[in-house]
This record gives C-alpha cells, structure tokens and sequence, in this order.
C-alpha cells in the first residue's frame, strides 16, 4: 500500500518496497531499484545530513559484509544511502530484499547501534603556504574579485560565514572528531562530518571552480570537511593543509597494505602544527620512506549511545542552537561566491 | 596451460589503447576506486574464448584506431569489437577468429568507417601487466592499473602470452553471434534510482524515453555525454530545488551510482557513466542502461552517433542478463 502511495500509479518510479517507519527506532526504510544488478536502501525521503543515517549504514554494512550474502558483488554506501551491487543471474532484487529486511529488522534502536571505527590523528597546518599559493594562482587567473578570498586565502571567509573569529573557526575543527561518512567519489577521498555538532561549520562553493588544489589541501563545502588526496581541481574553501593521505608507491610503512590511509567509518583527529613540521612529515613520508614519522591509528568501536548521550546534554544542545543562529545571522550579510 | 610470455612493441600509440580485463576491479567501490574493465564487454570476452582464455583476461581495448604493434613472438591473437580495419603486414587481418601471428609481424589498424568504436586485442596466454587492487584494468584519471597506470604509447614493451597451440587457431565466431553496431543505437534503460515521481517528472522520463540524443565528441570511458535538445527539461524536473544538497535540481545528498551505464543528469547534462565512471556523488541517476546493452553505449563514436533509450522493468532486466550469459555460454564458432 505505502509503495503504491509514494509512486503514484508511475511506472517510471523506481521504489519497489518500503518498510515503514518504527517511531524512535528507524526511519522509513525504501527500497529503490536501477537497471539490472542495482539496489539502494535509503533511510527516510528527506534529503538531509543526519549523521544517525551514517551510523545505522556503518552497522548495517558491517552485519551484511559477514553474512556474505549469494549474488552481492559488492557494497557502497553514501551518508544515507547504501548500495548493493548484485549479480542477477545468482540472485534476485526480490531475494535481495528479503535478507535485507531482516537485517534492518535486527538492528534496534540507535542506542544499541556500534560499528568499528579507527581514531586517527593528522597533524594539520592553517592557513598554510601552499594552499596559499594556489589560491593566489586561483585569484590571479580565473577570478579577482572572488569574495570567498580574503588576504589572500580562504579561511576568514569561512569564519565570517559561520559567524565565528579564525581562532573559534581553528578550536571547532580541533575540538571534534571528524567522521568518514562517504568516499565513492574519489580513490581514497573522505567526506567528514563532525562528530560534535557544535562543530557543524558550512561553507558554500567555489564559482567558478579551481582548476588546481594541492595535495593534502583541506576543504569545507556544503556541510562536509575533505582532505584531497592528490593534487586535483575542486570547489571547496581550503582551510589549511594536512598531512599526506595517498601513496601510490607504498613505500612508507603505513601504506605497505593500502595507498589509501584512509577509509570510510574512521575518525580524524586534526592535531595543529606549525608548517616546518608539516612539510618535514611530507618528506619523511613521501621521499624517505621513513618510519620516523608514523600515524597514530586507534582500532575503536564507535557506541552510538554514548554519542547520543553526549548530543542530548541540556548544555550542549543550547550550544547547538546558539551557533546555528550565530551562522543564520552572519549568512545574511556573507556574499556567496 | 604452461604460458610462455613474449612481447608486444607498440609502434604507434594511435588515438587510445589501454590494457582492460573483464570484469573490472571489484570490491573497491565503497573506497572510490572506478570499476574499469572493457567498455564493450561482449567484445572483450568473445575475443578471449576465441583464444581459449578465461573471459576475465586481459585484452588491448583499441578505441579510435590508428594503433600499431610488432610482435616479438609468435603469437595467438583475436581481434574482436568494431572494425577498425586491421591489417596484418600489409593485409587484411580477419577479425572473431583466432590466428596465428610470427615473431616480427606487423598489427595495423586503421579506423572505422561504419560504426564501432572499439576494438579488442586477445592474446592466447594473456597480457602480463600486474595486478592492481585484484584487476589488470587501466583507469586512466586514477593513472594507475593496467600498464603503468595509463594508456600506451610509441615504444612500449608489453609482456604477452607466446603460445603456439594450433588447436586454438582458426576458430571462428558463427555469423549468427556477431554483435551489430549502430549509429543510432537503441538501449533498454530501467528508470532509477533517483526517478519519478519524486525527483522527475512523468513528463520529463516520456520525453526522456522518446529522444534521440547526440553524443558529444567529449566523450570517454569515464562518460558518454548526451546533447539534450532544445526544450528538453521544460517540465522535467519535480522539485525546484536541491535542498540541503545545492541550488540545481540535479542535486541530491550523494549516492552511490550504477556503474556502467549509470544515466547521470549534472545540472542539465545527460552523462552516461562509463566503466571509468566515479563510484558516486551529488547529482540525479534517471536509470541505468541493462548490462546487455551497455556494450553498445561505448561502441558509438563520439561526436557522430546518436543514442535512444528504450523503457524496460526491472523483473525484465534481470531476465536479459540470464539470456547474455547464456548467449555467451552457448556461443558456437566454426573450426
């Protein structure tokens, strides 16, 4: 009846079964379908960053990878979406479903919601030299009036849009652990939400966009924090530069089993340091090899009861709600590029 | 099968050649890496039977024409995919057949003059490239896998199977099994993930499924763009905006798409994502084109070809993919 409802008698529409909300437990569950090896779950029909989405689909994967279900080639999933790629000849969407459901019908409320996550820490420089340059290179040539530019970088402009000083900009960034909710887009790329909402800054994008970030450059665009991987074009305000992400030679000891360091569900720690620092960590990473400089990497489980305790603390949602206003004023007179 | 491996001299790169295996590189999608594989994956494994290789070998996808090898060994090849007129010391090479070539022989390809886009070398024994994350497959913006990560150029040297097995030569695919290229192809799409009624209009998919669009000559194996005529998104869209996710309609909180043939809408440009596709992102999925279609979708030629969408279900989709694999189990050649 529900899906009938939602399609509206359109045989275009591509939502083959729902299971419906359960009030403080999940979200309407739907289904939708796409050519012939193709199934999306999404949890509820608004389109919105509700890092709750992410941990259900953080505990869900985990549960359906160690089932090894027949006919699944294999799994993605983005902020609020999950993706099973299946093989049709060995199974069936129908089928799919049916295990599906059953999953979601074990998972209870979110209280009762873990997921393995690793803690991390990048040391990060602000407002470095490098992102610098190529912000300079983006004023110089493709353009000078841009007013996301500010003294020459991008980082009081993005403090100015969330209604905060550069200082408060820093200590939000470094108070928070900042979850990888998705990398489909790129080998390796990493959307971060942070983990506290007292660190939900925004920023909207570059227009046009850069034709050049450099490696390690990290950005905010929309509500999502990320660090690119390799030198690239992009559209997101550079705050600073983080330590290397990427090796494709896998010579430094902590790439030997990946050239991706990071992967989706792990927590980063931004840890400040001056820039000397950070340029001596791309050369002991990048051009010695060396093992003088490691990651500090925590193997965690992520509880999402303590999150949900933390979140729903009377101070700290007055918090919430004081900055969100802060950042509704100053959005008023901020001009987007 | 003991195999040997000699070499393969590229004498001209020509417009593109790259080293892809079938299916692609699998298990990589959650962490952003393109699945890759041969564009014209029909192509690609019938040239691999015809050499007795497994299907999941692989194979020179030539796209364009224009490229030029010497063979530093005696070899067994197939050239399947489009006719790019393939000339063999100065003669015409037959193409979906197996055949010998001598150490020292020249491979000469031309370009297409009918339709097709690529073309696809099998060599008995396989191409020797290494593995990257469990594929042979190039994906040429990562710059990695395949042959060092792109594609090849004037004087490389590729290891490739020697093997002189004269019951694997002469083989040849019985005309019945040629797949047909087109100008104007026509490919079964089921609509989704992100569709009607809530993000596209009813309006907006009849006019979808009624169109023949151009290609653009921008087009590569990370997408095939569409040139939507004029009027085309008059009514198509369902909602105003984006929401929390941009300014465009197009826009949504990211998902991950369908890889290949995923119909990608980015603002108002049509692209079909190709094997070298990104793994998700913020735009509109309408459909995605049937796995035993797709094939079609990578052999049109750029800037020149025309391309139309045919509606399926998604209960008939999953049938078409029993009745290609069971094509291609049943496959007969003539010895």
């Amino acid at each position: 009846m529900e899906v009938s409802s939602i399609c509206k008698n359109s045989k275009y529409c591509p939502i083959v079964d729902i299971l419906p909300e359960q009030p403080g437990v999940r979200k309407k569950t739907i289904f939708r379908v796409s050519g012939d090896g193709y199934l999306m779950v999404e949890y509820g029909d608004k389109q919105v960053f509700d890092l709750m989405d992410a941990f259900r689909l953080f505990t869900i994967m985990e549960r359906l990878e160690n089932k090894k279900i027949d006919g699944v080639i294999e799994y993605g999933q983005a902020f609020r979406t999950l993706t099973i790629i299946y093989d049709p000849v060995k199974t069936s969407y129908k089928q799919l479903i049916k295990e599906l459901k059953m999953v979601e019908e074990e998972v209870g409320s979110p209280s009762e919601l873990t997921f393995k996550s690793r803690l991390l820490h990048i040391p990060l420089t602000f407002e470095d030299n490098v992102t610098r340059k190529a912000i300079e290179y983006y004023a110089n040539y493709i353009r000078k009036d841009a007013p996301n530019i500010i003294d020459g970088h991008n980082i009081k402009y993005v403090a100015l849009y969330n209604g905060v000083t550069v200082d408060e900009l820093k200590q939000k960034i470094l108070n928070t652990e900042w979850l990888i909710v998705h990398q489909l887009f790129y080998p390796g790329g990493d959307y971060q939400l942070p983990i506290d909402p007292r660190s939900a800054l925004e920023a909207p994008k570059y227009n046009p966009s850069r034709t050049y970030t450099p490696e390690g450059a990290l950005g905010v665009g929309g509500q999502c924090f990320y660090i690119y991987t390799t030198e690239s074009p992009g559209g997101y305000q550079l705050l600073g530069r983080a330590a290397p992400t990427y090796q494709l030679a896998q010579a430094h000891p902590d790439y030997r089993d990946s050239p991706y360091l990071l992967k989706y569900s792990d927590r980063i720690k931004y840890v400040e340091v001056p820039e000397e620092k950070l340029l001596d960590i791309y050369k002991a990473v990048h051009e010695e090899h060396s093992p003088r400089f490691r990651y500090e990497i925590r193997e965690e489980i992520f509880r999402v009861k303590d999150w949900l305790n933390f979140i729903e603390r009377d101070d700290i949602k007055e918090e919430v709600r004081e900055f969100e206003m802060r950042k509704r004023e100053a959005q008023k007179k901020v001009p987007v590029p | 099968m003991q195999t040997d491996y000699g070499s393969l001299k590229v004498l001209a790169a020509g417009i593109q050649a790259v080293v892809e295996d079938w299916p692609g590189r699998i298990g990589y999608y959650k962490n952003g890496l393109a699945i890759s594989g041969a564009a014209d994956h029909l192509s690609h494994r019938i040239a691999n039977i015809l050499v007795g290789n497994p299907p999941t070998e692989a194979t020179l996808e030539i796209a364009g024409g224009l490229f030029e090898c010497e063979f530093k060994t005696d070899a067994v090849i197939a050239i399947c995919g489009a006719d790019l007129e393939p000339m063999i010391n100065g003669s015409p090479a037959p193409m979906w057949e197996s055949l010998m070539v001598k150490q020292g022989d020249r491979l000469k390809f031309s370009y297409s003059r009918g339709a097709g886009f690529r073309a696809y070398l099998a060599i008995a024994g396989g191409i020797d490239v290494p593995k990257f994350f469990g594929s042979k497959s190039t994906c040429l913006w990562g710059k990695y896998g395949g042959f060092n990560g792109r594609a090849l150029q004037k004087g490389d040297e590729l290891r490739i199977g020697s093997v002189r097995d004269r019951n694997i030569v002469g083989r040849r695919l019985k005309a019945s099994y040629l797949p047909r290229f087109e100008a104007i192809c026509e490919v079964r799409v089921v609509p989704g993930p992100t569709a009607a009624p809530d993000f596209i209009t009813d309006e907006g998919f009849d006019r979808f499924y009624s169109t023949i669009f151009k290609i653009d000559r921008n087009s590569d194996r990370s997408g095939y763009r569409l040139v939507p005529p004029e009027g085309f998104f008059e009514g198509f869209w369902a909602r105003k905006d984006g929401g929390v996710a941009g300014l465009h309609p197009s826009n949504i909180v990211d998902i991950g798409y369908p890889i290949p043939g995923g119909i990608n809408l980015t603002g108002n440009l049509p692209i079909i994502l190709g094997p070298d596709g990104p793994c998700g992102g913020g735009y509109i999925v309408a459909g995605q084109v049937l796995y035993a279609d797709v094939w079609k979708v990578f052999q049109a030629i750029p800037g020149r070809d025309r391309i139309k969408f045919k509606f399926a279900d998604v209960d008939e989709a999953e049938r078409s993919r029993h009745v290609m694999e069971n094509f291609l189990k049943n496959i007969e050649f003539l010895t």
